[in-house]
């Protein structure tokens, strides 16, 4: 009786294990079509079956290429690409496997039957994380197991640059459609190793019903959330989350503080100017904010944003990804330029990016469907869609809505982030010097010594 | 051993178990020994075949060991270990003899490939001499069904036919040639022209040849365009150096990384045997020992607790569910694990939001500063721990309870003794003979249980002043992992695999200072 | 504790003394599935909360909607039936070789003395507690190297996957299952043995129904705990069809800023419920198990 029980739950197990597959297959219907659909539609005007007809006496020699993966040496007309297992790509088509996250999957979806059927190539398209993404690229590529292409944010350039990954890109005349910054940011060591289709950065974003002329200094600022936290009209007027370095760094570049030191081909990982004097004014501000109460080492990201949906936050430092949820808390709300102080606060640009995998044997394929397909207005354009990102293929800015628009604006302002591998310190030990002076466990010049000493004791400068 | 074996009492007397020394159940050991001999060395060889040494090495070992205890009459009790050994050699024992490798290399961000792979990666990269024009291409395929191509130079022209390995035949020498409108070939002799939709295709089955000879060929570099691009780098096995036959430089190999003169080095690096380097960095670097002590403390405090209170409310649930009379057993144990079914990413996000003093349901009413207080921050990640871990317990114990013979306690009621009593004279002694190991396991398992320390608030309190980024709430595994992955040079893998080293020789330690413990329970047992 | 409770209430008749027994023992279990149910009780309202973010405040969300399990279960891109079946084909696979294996060791180690059986048992629990930063280095390349040659086990396939879960799990799992063993008398083999069984015929026959439970035990922990993990599955798979729920799920949060709690935890909510019908079922292995056995011995 007992080890039929158990014979019993395995078998259901095993049941539900099967139904579910077979609901599963059923339950994404995109990339069926293109197996079912594309080879029948594909075989008037496509390579494959194309060749036969017209080829037919010579059509047996060339077709020897399937398992040779370089085919570097024999030129042939045959596809050189087993299609990956379990993609839905037609038999013998040449296939891109693509890296990206949710959104951009999303917005490659709407080209991949179209490619396939202009071009016999075929996107096996994956969904990955996109912070797995950067682990996972470094250690799949060298190995051969890496995609073709992938996406990517400029700020990993260092690491992946340093361990070869990324191939080095040619927009040729498509280079004057992207906006510079953009570029600039996907340039590691004079070199352009990314196609780049989004700017991202922060901006000051106020509810206009508290706050109708935003403040333009930090000074200001400060004033205004005196009143209004006295008042009681607020319970905090600015919802800065304790810590976080990105959020923060329109501060400290307000201030007059910097990170990293810049040469002409870019950064200087030794010179950190984290206890710049710039920098300590940055913190010292905070510590002020905080011994007045006027911000609080307990508020979080989280916090922060839901105290500004709430509107008991007037305003704060955010980036697009935010908007959404404002709106739909119904507020009214205005995004503008960072306050300024010592000078115009300067917040990080981050750039996203499409990427072509140097080990890849298809890198040629795979930048030549980059620049002819990725860097065209429609994809751009559904790129901005599902992506809510000011493009950074300047024809398709076209679209942006008032958001983005506003968040472009102060895009200009901005710097991007540094893509040298020492930023990787900077996040924890700025993170942790700003958190102690939110926790007040630290004065400001002690934090600043601190982050700025961890920093150059990381990167070997001492 | 204590214990007779098949061979030693087979036949000696009749009785209710049939005696299968067979022919067949020969047959099927044999056969099955040796498929899975076979299996073993098959895959090692292969593995030799592709220069993978130390993973072959691992499958060779393991089929040896196999055939060894299958052959050998002294080793039958490890007949029995032998199938989950294999697994355990090859997916536990070889990541550890690859961590131990790795701790002696410099193996790291920019070095991470093998030495072959660097310089082939290095060798794949190309260069277009100056001068040389982007010709534009038409793809075309010869009757032998080999491929060409057609090139012009846009600036002046000039178009070529280009077949692999031959001189480049100027337009105005291609037999039959017809143009169309745009200039570009409608047709010619011994080649068709193929559409532009076949492009792509054309790219991807001709990647890296070169139409034309060696000096003038070139190599279709996008849907459009075709360059003379050459090979950068050619590597020198004497120099063990790669060169740069754009202009001549010598990158020599240091350590690992092709380096030229003036400091400029070629990516990727491939990893160097460093010795004990790795090892000496840990001792002599102050950033490392700066706050070592106190999170040393901090992480056997952690352990320890985790442990000890999941036991004790795991143990409390298991007895106390464990009464027959209890309506409804079944369902409100399942209501028990509910935790342990649930991701942990999400619950520990859960609790820290619970926990937020602003939002929070428990933070707004009760905040002593349970992400900012030292104290408070270790005791509001002990509590979250507790609640993720009791089930773990409550399923064990629950599962122990039901294998301690009831006869044990009847005799004990007889004699008089109390509920009390029998727990702690019978229950508990009989439930350390199956939960002691355990408990050492999940020891070692909070001692590195590094997902939670990171979701709850990434160590955090920050320790103010400290040579290197800790936090109060950092354990021994968080902390070196943001040294050896958080630092400003990347992921230093080698440096990783040595502290992970260190972490394991302490760990050991307590661990083997625990059998004594266990090892006198298990002659506790051996009196049942 | 409740048993020392009712020796208090020694002057009681039997009947009431079981029923008070009972009842504060159901007391104990209502207090802490309170406890037990409490953040999962946010879960559950994050997943009903449309605007996507954890739910923390209040219990129900303002305006409740099964919109995150809708599109989640009707995803174009994301197959998330698809992963619940890969979970729960590599959970069942593993957590059923995982038994077969342990216990097979696990009688070894505990009824026959070797040479090497201290040092190998030790070695074992040693193996464990090595803490591996680069096992998944390691085994990312072992198995693209294995997937040359054998294809269903290479980087990407569920069966790769089953044999790494596999390694884990034979170490503690075969001490947790040999010290059960060990609780198994031992007089009850001997007999068998005397009576000309073969340790096979022992091993089969007398010890495993007794230690069914154990079986039970070892089968849900190594099953909750391959249908949990993802730092693995995570590097080792990399297509969306062959994604394990808790692969899968992470996606929703593996943005830094803008997660979609809601869709996790509507994910959560129904990837739970196969290991909670699995444990209800399996309970029933639970009971009995030795003592019934014992008498019989």
């Amino acid at each position: 009786m007992y080890r039929r029980n158990w014979s019993i739950v395995i078998a259901l197990l095993v049941v539900a294990s099967m139904l579910l597959a077979a609901c599963g297959g059923g339950a994404e219907p995109t990339p069926v079509p293109a197996a079912t659909e594309a080879p029948a539609a594909a075989a008037p005007t496509e390579a494959p079956a194309a060749e036969a007809p017209t080829e037919a006496p010579a059509a047996e020699e060339p077709t020897v290429a399937p398992t040779e993966p370089p085919a570097a040496e024999e030129p042939t007309m045959a596809p050189t690409e087993a299609p990956a297992a379990g993609a839905a790509c037609p038999a013998g088509s040449p296939t891109l496997t693509i890296w990206a996250d949710k959104e951009r999957n999303a917005a490659l979806l709407t080209i991949q039957d179209q490619v396939l059927a202009e071009t016999g190539v075929c996107l096996d398209l994956q969904e990955v994380g996109f912070g797995d993404i950067r682990s996972n690229v470094s250690l799949a590529a060298p190995a051969g197991e890496g995609p073709d292409i992938f996406v990517g944010a400029n700020d990993w350039l260092g690491e992946l640059a340093a361990n070869g990954v990324p191939a080095e890109m040619d927009l040729g005349a498509k280079a004057a459609d992207f906006d510079p910054v953009s570029l600039q940011a996907f340039t590691f060591d004079g070199k352009l190793l990314g196609l780049p289709y989004a700017v991202e950065n922060v901006a000051f974003v106020c509810n206009s019903d508290l706050v109708p002329t935003p403040p333009t200094t930090y000074d200001e600022l400060k004033t205004m959330a005196q009143e209004m936290q006295d008042a009681g009209t607020v319970q905090q007027f600015f919802g800065l989350m304790a810590g976080d370095p990105y959020h923060q760094e329109p501060i400290n570049t307000a201030f007059g503080g910097y990170i990293f030191g810049q040469t002409e081909t870019g950064y200087d990982a030794c010179d950190v100017g984290l206890d710049s004097q710039g920098a300590i004014d940055y913190l010292t501000w905070i510590d002020g904010m905080v011994k007045d109460g006027l911000l609080s080492a307990d508020v979080t990201w989280d916090t922060a944003h839901t105290l500004f949906d709430t509107g008991d936050a007037a305003c704060m430092i955010t980036g697009p990804w935010a908007i959404q949820r404002f709106q739909d808390a119904g507020i009214n709300f205005s995004i503008g330029a960072v306050p300024g102080q010592a000078q115009p606060g300067s917040p990080f640009v981050g750039v996203q990016g499409f990427m072509v995998n140097a080990f890849s044997d298809d890198r040629v394929l795979a930048q030549s469907f980059l620049t002819d397909y990725i860097a065209t207005q429609p994809v751009m354009e559904a790129l901005y869609e599902t992506g809510d990102r000011p493009p950074a293929y300047l024809p398709a800015r076209g679209v942006m809505d008032e958001t983005a628009t506003a968040f472009a604006a102060v895009t200009e302002s901005g710097h991007p982030m540094p893509n040298i591998v020492a930023m990787s310190a900077v996040w924890s030990s700025w993170g942790d010097a700003i958190v102690t002076v939110f926790q007040q466990s630290a004065t400001p010049e002690q934090a600043a010594a601190t982050a700025a000493q961890q920093v150059r004791a990381a990167a070997g400068c001492e | 051993m204590a214990v007779p074996t098949a061979e030693g009492t087979g036949g000696r007397k009749a009785s209710r178990f049939s005696q299968d020394g067979s022919v067949l159940g020969l047959l099927v050991k044999v056969l099955g020994l040796s498929a899975i001999v076979g299996l073993l060395t098959y895959t090692g060889w292969r593995l030799l075949g592709d220069g993978a040494y130390a993973f072959a090495a691992a499958f060779f070992i393991t089929a040896l060991f196999f055939t060894l205890v299958f052959v050998r009459k002294s080793t039958v009790p490890l007949r029995w270990i032998m199938p989950g050994l294999v697994f355990l050699i090859l997916f536990q024992l070889y990541p550890i003899f690859f961590t131990v490798y790795t701790a002696f290399t410099n193996y790291s961000t920019g070095r991470n490939v093998e030495k072959p792979a660097a310089i082939a990666a290095i060798e794949r990269l190309t260069y277009v001499p100056e001068g040389s024009p982007a010709w534009g291409w038409t793809p075309l395929q010869a009757d032998d069904g080999s491929a060409a191509v057609w090139i012009i130079d846009p600036a002046d022209g000039a178009a070529y036919l280009a077949v692999p390995d031959e001189d480049l035949v100027p337009a105005a020498e291609v037999n039959g040639l017809q143009l169309d409108a745009n200039g570009a070939p409608a047709s010619m002799d011994g080649f068709t022209v193929l559409p532009n939709n076949q492009r792509f295709l054309f790219v991807s089955a001709n990647q890296g040849v070169t139409f034309g000879d060696e000096e003038r060929g070139v190599q279709v570099t996008s849907s459009t365009e075709a360059r003379q691009t050459r090979q950068r780098y050619v590597y020198d096995p004497e120099l063990d150096a790669m060169i740069d036959q754009r202009d001549g430089t010598i990158f020599v190999s240091q350590m690992g990384i092709f380096t030229a003169e003036d400091g400029s080095t070629l990516a990727p690096g491939y990893p160097v045997w460093v010795g004990v380097e790795n090892f000496t960095s840990i001792i002599t670097n102050p950033a490392i020992r700066g706050p070592f002590f106190t999170i040393f403390i901090w992480t056997f405090i952690w352990a320890f607790f985790s442990v000890l209170e999941t036991f004790i409310l795991g143990l409390l649930l298991a007895l106390n569910m464990n009464s027959p009379n209890i309506p409804f057993q079944r369902i409100l144990r399942v209501l028990l694990i509910v935790p342990y079914a649930i991701p942990a990413f999400i619950t520990v996000k859960v609790w820290v939001g619970l926990l937020n003093p602003v939002l929070g349901v428990i933070g707004s009413a009760w905040n002593p500063g349970w992400f900012t207080d030292p104290f408070w921050a270790k005791i509001g990640i002990l509590m979250v721990n507790l609640w993720l871990g009791y089930p773990y317990m409550f399923l064990i114990i629950t599962g122990a309870l039901q294998s301690i013979p009831g006869d044990i306690y009847e005799a004990a009621r007889v004699d008089g003794a109390g509920p009390f009593y029998q727990f702690r004279r019978l229950t508990l002694p009989l439930l350390m003979v199956s939960i002691g190991p355990l408990l050492i396991g999940s020891f070692a398992f909070n001692f590195n249980n590094f997902a939670i320390i990171d979701l709850y608030n990434s160590g955090g309190p920050p320790i103010p002043g400290s040579a290197t980024p800790a936090g109060y709430t950092d354990i021994l595994i968080s902390y070196t992992y943001r040294i050896a992955f958080g630092g400003a040079r990347g992921n230093d893998y080698g440096l990783a695999a040595a502290i992970s080293i260190i972490i394991f020789a302490i760990v050991a330690t307590v661990t083997i200072l625990n059998f004594r413990f266990t090892g006198q329970l298990e002659e506790v047992s051996e009196n049942v | 504790m409740s048993s020392a409770t009712s020796k208090k209430s020694s002057g009681m008749t039997m009947a009431t003394r079981r029923r008070l027994d009972t009842a504060l023992r159901l007391l104990v279990a209502l207090i802490f599935i309170a406890y037990a149910l409490f953040p999962v009780v946010f879960v559950i309202g994050t997943s009903l909360n449309p605007s996507g973010s954890l739910q923390m405040a209040q219990i129900i969300p303002r305006n409740p909607t099964l919109d995150n399990y809708r599109s989640l279960l009707t995803s174009q891109t994301n197959p998330f039936l698809r992963w619940m079946a890969n979970s729960l084909l590599v959970s069942t696979v593993t957590a059923i070789l995982t038994v077969a294996l342990c216990a097979l060791a696990a009688y070894s180690f505990s009824r026959f003395r070797f040479k090497s059986r201290k040092r190998l048992l030790q070695g074992l629990l040693l193996s464990q507690v090595f803490p591996n930063i680069l096992a998944i280095v390691a085994v990312f390349l072992m198995l693209q190297q294995i997937g040359r040659y054998f294809p269903m086990f290479g980087l990407n396939t569920l069966g790769g996957l089953i044999l790494v879960y596999l390694g884990g799990a034979i170490g503690f799992n075969t001490w947790l299952m040999k010290g059960f063993f060990d609780t198994v008398p031992r007089d009850l083999d001997e007999s068998a043995m005397l009576d000309g069984a073969s340790p096979w015929q022992t091993f089969t026959t007398i010890i495993l129904p007794l230690v069914r439970p154990v079986l039970a035990v070892i089968f849900m922990l190594s099953f909750i705990g391959t249908y949990s993990d993802y730092l693995m599955a995570r590097v080792l798979l990399s297509s969306n069809q062959q994604y394990t729920v808790a692969v899968g799920l992470s996606l929703f949060i593996g943005q830094q800023f803008g997660q979609r709690w809601g869709e996790f935890a509507a994910g959560a909510v129904l990837a739970a419920i196969p290991t909670m019908i699995l444990f209800y079922i399996s309970q029933s292995q639970l009971q009995g198990g030795l003592t019934s056995g014992a008498v019989k011995g």
